[in-house]
């Protein structure tokens, strides 16, 4: 079964027009080390809300973030996003 | 990938939000697509109301044909969208930034039963001089062309990042090349001021202090029935960018201060 990180990865590069570099790690930054542009952000949230469903808004997060934030966004934090959403799902 | 065809043509399009208004976000051309907006104001919209965004043919993730793309053309697929998502059952509020902007008015001056208001941002208009305009801006090359996608992105595009600068520059110079944008978008006619008469719905637009057009939303405003101009204060053309916060806090107190009238059933010119 993949780890959180490993299914971001999976879908960071189904939405990228190039292969990325080097590999994900929760360190890498969506803008500074993938290059992602915003339009591929948008991709991805949308493959999250696929994978996820409406355990994770990554939308709505995203959309409380100011510019400079989203920026220098690490995988990490998604990462973490995630997993708390879904810990939250199982707790209740 | 939410895509929809209308009009023969593939769009990416994002619907967001809930609630009883519904905003349909529009982008600017050649530099722009729907991340713009998603990314400064949609999404805070979208947390009381029903927000549509779309690319344009051509541009973002839509589908990139090689010929219709005059402001008619563009208008058509407005109103086909709003008609394939069943987005447009009610009139919406339209957004539109720059280049947006113009084909907001085109379209509320072809159906202006559809469009409940509309919210101008640093939007261009179909005057006097508009053609050259955008066959100058269109045919920026170099730094001034930079220039034009780092206001498109502000920072996203990144001071430092040519890798990225150059794939949209590339995307830009392909739409520019490969299909008849340019020829078809500055055969256009001007609004006549009967045309912009049409357009009785509330209209806030919104310029930058020292924009370069500041002096066309002016006049537009004087001509439109029911506008109220709004100055941003130190703004350039890129208030989407300087006044993000302003921006989102004004489109959503617009919107709820503009809500709808309830829908009779309307026979639709059938």
């Amino acid at each position: 079964m993949s780890t959180t990180l490993e299914t971001v990865s999976r879908l960071i590069i189904e939405v990228m027009s190039n292969d990325p570099l080097e590999p994900i790690t929760a360190e890498t930054s969506f803008g500074d080390d993938l290059e992602l542009e915003s339009i591929e952000l948008v991709a991805l949230a949308e493959k999250v809300q696929a994978e996820y469903g409406d355990k994770v808004n990554f939308a709505d997060w995203l959309s409380q973030k100011e510019l400079d934030e989203l920026i220098h966004l690490k995988v990490g934090e998604l990462v973490e996003l995630i997993d708390s959403c879904l810990a939250a799902e199982s707790d209740a | 990938m939410a895509e929809i065809e209308a009009r023969g043509v593939r769009f990416h399009y994002q619907r967001l939000g809930s609630g009883q208004e519904k905003v349909v976000f529009l982008h600017g051309f050649v530099w722009d697509n729907l991340s713009s907006w998603y990314f400064s104001v949609a999404s805070s919209v979208a947390a009381k109301a029903q927000v549509l965004l779309y690319d344009l043919r051509g541009h973002g993730k839509s589908e990139r044909p090689a010929t219709g793309y005059t402001l008619d053309d563009m208008v058509a697929d407005l109103d086909a969208m709003l008609d394939a998502t069943g987005f447009g059952d009610r009139p919406v509020h339209l957004v539109g930034n720059s280049f947006g902007g113009l084909l907001a008015l085109a379209y509320a001056i072809a159906h202006p039963e559809r469009v409940a208001s509309m919210v101008l941002v640093d939007a261009h208009t179909a005057d006097e001089t508009w053609n050259e305009d955008i066959r100058s801006t269109l045919e920026s090359q170099g730094h001034e062309r930079d220039h034009m996608i780092i206001q498109a992105f502000n920072e996203w595009a990144g001071r430092h990042n040519d890798p990225r600068n150059t794939r949209l520059a590339k995307a830009a110079e392909q739409l520019i090349k490969e299909t008849s944008l340019l020829e078809e978008i500055t055969r256009s006619r001007i609004f006549t001021d009967r045309e912009l008469a049409r357009i009785t719905c509330p209209v806030l637009a919104m310029y930058g202090e020292h924009s370069d057009i500041r002096h066309k939303g002016e006049r537009l405003a004087a001509r439109l029935p029911d506008c109220t101009l709004q100055i941003i204060t130190g703004g350039s053309h890129v208030i989407l960018w300087e006044a993000t916060a302003t921006l989102r806090e004004r489109v959503q107190s617009w919107v709820a201060e503009h809500a709808s009238p309830a829908v009779e059933a309307q026979t639709s010119g059938d």
